[in-house]
């Protein structure tokens, strides 16, 4: 799961901050006298700003193109759901859904497919959240009033998937749930 | 210098801060508690208490940044001692008729009040949606006029030019700008700009309220605006935080005073632009907005953490690596809250890549950055703030055994709450939820974890109360 | 005098019925999408030749639109104004323009006098058309025209159908639409994908953006003035602020 991977690299990330910290706060709380301080503190600055860049660059340039604004530009949807949010449920259909009677269906969707959803809401901002059989949270996307968001995922496995709602949106925002059939 | 009546009135603020946040940090606890199961609020009530504790930490952790640097501003500038009155007045109304609103009123929009959530918040009364609305009008009109103080006294003494230190991008100048004015400079003109921000989303509200359903707001246009006011607000009170620092930790340590140097001043000028732009990071899963907008929105965020890495964090290791220090408690939390500062901003880096925000988008990741930089980082600048205040007239303040220990707990507690949210965020534990799905089995342990260790940090708290209201009720009632 | 305002008032009237022709239901226009066109036998109008729907469609995407001629309402003036708009404001060849009639009273002469009174005759992207399987067309398309009997004419709305090369439902756009509409059409049917779309609803204060389907970017709206204006106004008023203090004397000398 990227988010378990995304955990372990800031406890890396942050644990080397802290050993950082710790050692510059001890190099002087053990000093017994004057200890001179930093040598050449301009030319370090400047290779640490270099290499945070250059860091950062990387990361820019390796995750922006995968940004899921540009995922499956180019493929027709073997499916497309409909999705309008209410407080506090979902409608689902693979027809459009009459926002004065909104009506669900129960959703089965093709493995190894590309489907579409067409999130919206009719009332407040809500968040359409995927999650996996094991409640892993694999793709989101927000269903804004007045917008169609259209995201476009393929599901590798089969199984039932929930979706909770990721925008807080009331009272009832904990009990927004659903789910769909993957096969 | 600094007057008897800014003294006492910095007392003031200090005891009103303390105790606000005692209450909101209680507040905090039960949400976790409910979570965890431990305790039952109504739904509603939970919701009710979420607004209150999000909107009060903002609001306090805000004023606390100001008022230091009010305090600190009268070594270089005067400032008027009615304005600073008249914010405290305004701060301490608003903060009453937000808690009418929401502790009576059940207003439950959660603080960034996201339209049009308010218009269709349930179990609210009528009246609180609007008396909601005219707390933070309240909290806006004292805050609009300090801040206009404040940058018009830098403008009596700098120029445009001086304030934003640029005569120290060229090789030669006459004058020098201190640290602290340009870092005020900047931060100010960040506040004041979220202000108007606030004012204009506002007025959209109370347009469409009073057009009875004529027209509408576009969702898109006031999302933009809600995180303009909201994300900028939060980071320019941890910038207030900066200032303070710049113009303290080589004081207390000893150390001759640090100066404006020609990288300094084109970091703050850059991050001015950064924070400005870095919002567009919590509209990544609002496909509607364009493209260009998301990258400039991840560019910015990057981009913001290398003025405050390479020129403030490097700065304070330049100061005390291998450097006689005369450590205090005030330097150790300035020292630390630096450090839990950066680690917010890992976090934070990460979330605001793109790609890995589509798995932690409102997910207990986003509380548990801003968690981290606010209740280890902003938090310690200003408890540091005020334990220098307040221990001021005191000579030969050394670490003391009881200090360290205190420095201990506060650690323990702020790791073990911090590390329940991002542990919660990884398993994709939904934020603002106030009761989980058993389906979420991590859920409900986490938030007891949480909420245990966040009773440590409250102990910790409990005790700076105590301790800086003490010694600030003696400056409060000392005669002049 | 009396017959010009008489005139003008049923001119008037006439354009109230337009307007009110266009409020649509947001999501109308959601149904059927990505759902397959029914293949309908066409018989066209100026030759007489007979051929199927995709055999249109499999050449280039197409836009459908669906009309009768005995029309007295809105099929004249959506006509009218779709030729304008892919004429004077599109120019865009890459896609055919199908109109089809769903009545099955028209023959293939009524169509080719529509034809020509439009002047579309000599058009080769133009194909005026009738069908005999109008219904499962009808249902392909979730189009529903009702008779009225009455009035011997067909209560329906404005319909155009954007069907991409594969014979899918791309698009649909009920009402007399903008040509900004029919441009974020033809986008869809070349298969352009925008990961985002604004339902259509007339009482929005100030927009954000504006998708321009022509660059596939969006363009600020009126609304995004406010998301900068902040920044411009706090900057006018540091400004403006520095102007009026800057007369008096300063205040404390430095410390």
């Amino acid at each position: 799961m990227l988010q378990h991977e995304l955990l372990i690299l800031f406890l890396i990330l942050a644990g080397i901050a802290t050993i950082v910290f710790v050692y510059v706060f001890l190099s002087s709380w053990r000093l017994k006298e004057e200890g001179g301080g930093m040598k050449k503190p301009l030319k370090k600055r400047f290779w640490f700003s270099l290499i945070l860049v250059v860091v950062l660059g990387i990361f820019a340039t390796a995750t922006l193109p995968r940004s899921p604004y540009f995922q499956y530009a180019h493929e027709s949807p073997a499916k497309v759901i409909h999705v309008d949010a209410m407080q506090f449920m979902f409608y689902m259909s693979e027809h459009a859904i009459d926002p004065k009677l909104p009506v669900s269906e129960n959703i089965e969707l093709p493995a190894n497919q590309m489907v579409e959803f067409r999130v919206t809401s009719l009332d407040v901002n809500h968040g359409f959240g995927i999650y996996d059989s094991a409640m892993h949270l694999i793709t989101q996307v927000q269903a804004m009033p007045g917008y169609v968001n259209r995201l476009r995922y393929t599901f590798k496995k089969p199984g039932t998937y929930h979706v909770l709602c990721l925008e807080y949106c009331g009272m009832g925002h904990p009990v927004m749930e659903t789910s769909f059939v993957v096969k | 210098m600094e007057s008897q009546g800014m003294k006492k009135i910095t007392s003031v603020w200090i005891i009103t801060i303390l105790m606000l946040f005692v209450v909101s940090i209680v507040l905090g606890i039960l949400m976790r508690l409910n979570q965890g199961g431990v305790i039952q609020e109504q739904t509603l009530t939970f919701y009710s208490n979420l607004t209150t504790h999000g909107l009060t930490m903002i609001g306090i952790w805000f004023v606390a940044g100001m008022m230091a640097v009010n305090y600190l501003m009268q070594r270089y500038v005067r400032t008027s001692f009615a304005v600073n009155l008249t914010a405290l007045i305004f701060t301490v109304i608003g903060v009453l008729l937000l808690w009418l609103s929401t502790f009576a009123g059940k207003f439950n929009a959660a603080w960034t009040f996201l339209y049009p959530l308010p218009f269709k918040d349930f179990g609210a009364s009528s009246w609180a949606t609007t008396l909601f609305l005219i707390s933070l009008a309240v909290f806006g009109i004292g805050w609009f006029i300090w801040c206009i103080s404040l940058m018009a006294n830098i403008l009596k003494k700098y120029s445009l030019a001086e304030a934003f230190a640029w005569q120290h991008l060229r090789k030669e100048h006459k004058t020098d700008t201190p640290p602290f004015i340009l870092i005020t400079t900047v931060t100010l003109i960040g506040i004041i700009t979220c202000l108007i921000a606030a004012v204009i989303i506002i007025v959209l509200f109370f347009a469409e309220m009073l057009s009875q359903g004529r027209f509408v707001n576009d969702a898109l246009l006031m999302k933009n605006l809600t995180y303009f006011f909201g994300h900028t607000i939060a980071n320019e009170m941890l910038y207030l935080g900066l200032a303070v620092i710049y113009e303290l930790f080589a004081e207390v340590s000893g150390r001759p005073k640090w100066k404006t140097t020609w990288y300094v001043s084109l970091a703050w000028n850059c991050s001015l632009v950064f924070i400005l732009t870095a919002f567009f990071h919590h509209l990544y899963m609002d496909f509607v907005q364009p493209e260009g907008l998301q990258i400039v929105g991840q560019l910015a965020s990057y981009l913001a953490s290398l003025p405050a890495a390479g020129v403030t964090v490097f700065s304070v290791f330049i100061a005390v690596y291998r450097t006689k220090i005369k450590w205090s408690l005030t330097n150790v939390l300035f020292f630390m809250g630096i450090a839990g500062w950066v680690i917010g901003g890992l976090g934070a880096v990460i979330d605001a890549t793109i790609t890995n925000n589509v798995v932690l988008h409102n997910t207990l990741w986003v509380p548990a950055h801003f968690h981290t930089y606010n209740a280890m980082g902003n938090v310690l600048f200003s408890l540091a703030f005020f334990y220098w205040f307040s221990t001021q007239s005191l000579e030969n303040i050394r670490l003391s055994t009881a200090a360290k220990g205190l420095l201990v707990t506060l650690l323990i507690g702020g790791i073990g709450f911090l590390l329940a949210f991002y542990i919660g965020g990884s398993d994709s534990v939904p934020r603002r939820y106030s009761n989980y799905p058993a389906s979420l089995k991590e859920a409900k342990p986490l938030a007891l974890m949480g909420a245990s260790f966040a009773i440590v940090y409250l102990i910790a708290i409990l005790s700076f109360f105590y301790n800086i209201s003490r010694r600030c009720l003696k400056i409060l009632f000392a005669s002049a | 005098m009396f017959k010009n305002i008489v005139c003008f008032c049923l001119a008037f009237g006439a354009c109230l019925q337009l307007l009110a022709q266009t409020k649509v239901s947001a999501l109308d226009e959601e149904s059927n999408i990505y759902h397959r066109v029914f293949d309908a036998p066409l018989t066209e109008s100026v030759s007489g030749q007979k051929g199927f729907l995709s055999q249109q469609y499999e050449r280039k995407p197409l836009i459908l639109a669906l009309v009768y001629t005995r029309c007295t309402g809105i099929c004249s003036p959506f006509l009218l104004q779709l030729k304008d708009d892919i004429l004077f404001n599109l120019r865009d060849s890459s896609f055919r323009v199908v109109v089809l009639s769903f009545d099955p009273r028209d023959s293939k002469a009524d169509m080719n006098s529509l034809q020509k009174r439009f002047g579309l005759e000599g058009n080769s992207q133009w194909l005026f058309a009738t069908t005999d399987s109008i219904r499962s067309l009808n249902t392909s398309i979730g189009f529903a025209p009702v008779w009225d009997s009455l009035r011997k004419q067909y209560n329906h709305e404005a319909l155009l159908v954007g069907i991409n090369s594969g014979g899918y439902i791309t698009k649909k756009l009920i009402g007399m639409r903008s040509s900004h509409d029919l441009e974020k059409m033809v986008t869809s049917i070349h298969n352009v994908f925008s990961p985002s779309y604004r339902l259509p609803g007339s009482s929005t204060l100030f927009s954000c953006f504006n998708y321009d389907p022509k660059s596939g970017r969006s363009t600020p709206g009126l609304g995004l003035l406010f998301v900068g204006l902040p920044a411009g106004l706090a900057l006018l008023i540091v400004i403006l602020l520095r102007l009026m203090v800057r007369k008096q004397t300063p205040a404390v000398p430095d410390k």
